[in-house]
Order: C-alpha cells, then sequence, then structure tokens
C-alpha cells in the first residue's frame, strides 16, 4: 500500500507547477488551465487524507470542489468571451485597466 | 500498487509541465486532459472509486470540452510573444515553484499516518457512490444544497455575461432606413432568429 506522504509530495509538486503556470503565462485562458491544475493538486491531496483517517469528509469536500471549478469555469469563461469581444484580446498584460 | 502510483504520477507531472510550457493553448488543454486522466487513476489507487468516475465524466468531460471550445472560438491557441512587462518573471516564478514544492515534499515527509493503513482503507466501503452519496445527503446536506443554488447562479450569470442585446423591430425608428438593413453576421451570432430578420427584410422591402 503506498504510505500517504507520497501522494501529499505528488500534490505539492503539482500545486507548484499550476503557481509557476499562473505566474508565468499571459493568456486568460492558459492562466485558468494552471488554476485547474492547481485544484486538482488539492483534490489529491484530500483523497489521500480521506484514506488515511478513513473518513469520507475529504472525499464529499473533493465532490464539492468539483462543482466549485465547475461553476468558477463556466462564469470565467464567459468573462473572458465577453473581454474578447470588447478588447479583441486576452492578453492579461493589456487588460490592467484596473492597475491589479 | 506502488507501480501505478509511479506510472500514474510521472504521467500526471508530465502532463503538468504540458499544460504550463506548451506554446500552443490546444496542445496545453490536451496535457491538461491527460492530468486530469491520471489523478482519476489515482484516486482509484486511492479507494475512491466514484470520485474517479466523476473526474473523468465531470472533468475530463465536460469541463475540457468547453475549454477547448473556448480556445477555438477566440482562437487563441497562439501564444503572446514579445518582451514580458515584468522583468525576469520566468525564473523568479520557477524558483518559487521549487521553493513551494521543497517545502511540501519535506512537509509531505514528516506526516504520519494517524491510523493504520489498511484498517482505515477498510473504513472508506471502496467510495463507492452509495457511501459517499450517503455522506452527501447526511452530514453535509447544506453545502450540498448551497452549492447546487451556485450552480444555478452559474448557469445564469454565464448567459447574462455573454447575451447581446437583442434589437426589437419595433425600436428602428422609422425615419433612419438604412438601420433596417440586418447587420452583418447577426445572423449567426443570433442563431434562431430567422423569423425576426425575415420579418425586418419585409418591412425593407415595403418601404423600398
Amino acid at each position: 500500500m503506498v504510505p500517504t506522504s507520497y501522494y501529499i509530495a505528488l500534490s505539492g509538486i503539482l500545486f507548484a507547477l499550476g503557481m509557476v503556470g499562473v505566474l508565468t503565462r499571459r493568456t486568460a485562458i492558459m492562466v485558468f488551465l494552471s488554476v485547474e491544475l492547481m485544484l486538482n493538486a488539492s483534490n489529491i491531496a484530500l483523497v489521500a487524507f480521506a484514506r488515511s483517517w478513513g473518513d469520507l469528509t475529504g472525499q464529499t469536500a473533493v465532490f464539492i470542489v468539483m462543482t466549485l471549478a465547475a461553476a468558477e469555469v463556466a462564469i470565467g469563461l464567459a468573462i473572458i468571451v465577453a473581454i474578447f469581444r470588447k478588447r479583441e484580446t486576452t492578453n492579461v498584460d493589456d487588460l490592467a485597466a484596473m492597475k491589479g | 500498487m506502488m507501480i501505478a502510483f509511479i506510472l500514474l504520477g510521472a504521467l500526471t507531472l508530465v502532463g503538468g509541465v504540458i499544460t504550463i510550457a506548451a506554446k500552443n493553448a490546444v496542445h496545453a488543454a490536451l496535457g491538461l486532459v491527460g492530468t486530469l486522466i491520471s489523478v482519476a487513476g489515482l484516486f482509484a489507487t486511492l479507494n475512491a472509486s466514484f470520485l474517479a468516475a466523476t473526474q473523468v465524466i465531470v472533468y475530463a468531460g465536460a469541463i475540457m470540452v468547453l475549454f477547448l471550445f473556448v480556445i477555438m472560438l477566440l482562437n487563441a491557441n497562439a501564444p503572446i510573444t514579445g518582451r514580458d512587462p515584468i522583468p525576469f518573471v520566468r525564473e523568479l516564478a520557477g524558483l518559487g515553484g521549487v521553493v513551494l514544492a521543497g517545502s511540501f515534499v519535506i512537509l509531505a515527509v514528516s506526516y504520519k499516518d494517524p491510523l493504520p493503513l489498511a484498517g482505515a482503507t477498510a473504513a472508506l466501503g471502496g467510495g463507492s457512490a452509495s457511501v459517499v452519496g450517503e455522506t452527501l445527503l447526511t452530514r453535509f446536506l447544506l453545502p450540498f444544497e448551497a452549492v447546487s443554488i451556485l450552480l444555478l447562479v452559474a448557469i445564469v450569470g454565464a448567459v447574462a455575461l455573454v447575451q447581446r442585446p437583442v434589437p426589437q423591430p419595433d425600436d428602428v425608428p422609422d425615419n433612419e432606413p438604412e438601420l433596417l438593413a440586418p447587420p452583418v453576421g447577426s445572423a449567426i451570432s443570433r442563431g434562431g432568429n430567422q423569423p425576426a430578420l425575415q420579418h425586418r427584410n419585409d418591412e425593407g422591402e415595403v418601404r423600398a
């Protein structure tokens, strides 16, 4: 049986990969894909901890995270499409009108 | 079990690297599909069979189709070239990622299982749909209902965000006949609105 710590290490590396993607990619869609990577990393950790404690709470949390991700993607992509119609770009460097 | 973990873990990381490094956005999305399916396999090795199935259906199926659809709709598969406005952002992000991954690995190595793993695994009941569903509809009923409302709001919000104002035939002023001509491309964007267009065309002909 694979120890829980291996799964947690894998989840941490995947999360760091997603973070690097969020910081370096410059298309809004690619930033979104990297956020999905980070969400999946956290899901691996939740399921691994659920097995470690013999408790289904972690698996239930993953189910809710998946639903949240679906809602986030629907709204986020709608916002990207709306911005693209107005500005003809999804480059996050050009979308700095709010100085954020 | 260990071999399955190593293979799936390697596939997960390779997919993740493709996702963040691919020049073409479609390739990146396909790399993410590989990661998502490998994560489903990892769920299966963790006795979460229902979540493994949900991961494939919801994530690798529905969400990725939405992503690919938007990438192709916006024609956004070409990378953004040119100088990055933030100096050394790649180097700094890579350094931060290495530090973060290293700290996670150190934390993970120091983690000790609170229970014997075999007994804890047996308590999960295989993570089948019936046990997960029972937990979801008893202990976590309120979050479950809250998330369903959130999904409803997300559906309405997505439609409201991308909706274009539909011009009404009554709104067109009578003294500007050039407005009666249907704008180019409007028939494609407002699919299924052919009767309205037909009506306006008829009006134009009557006026001419």
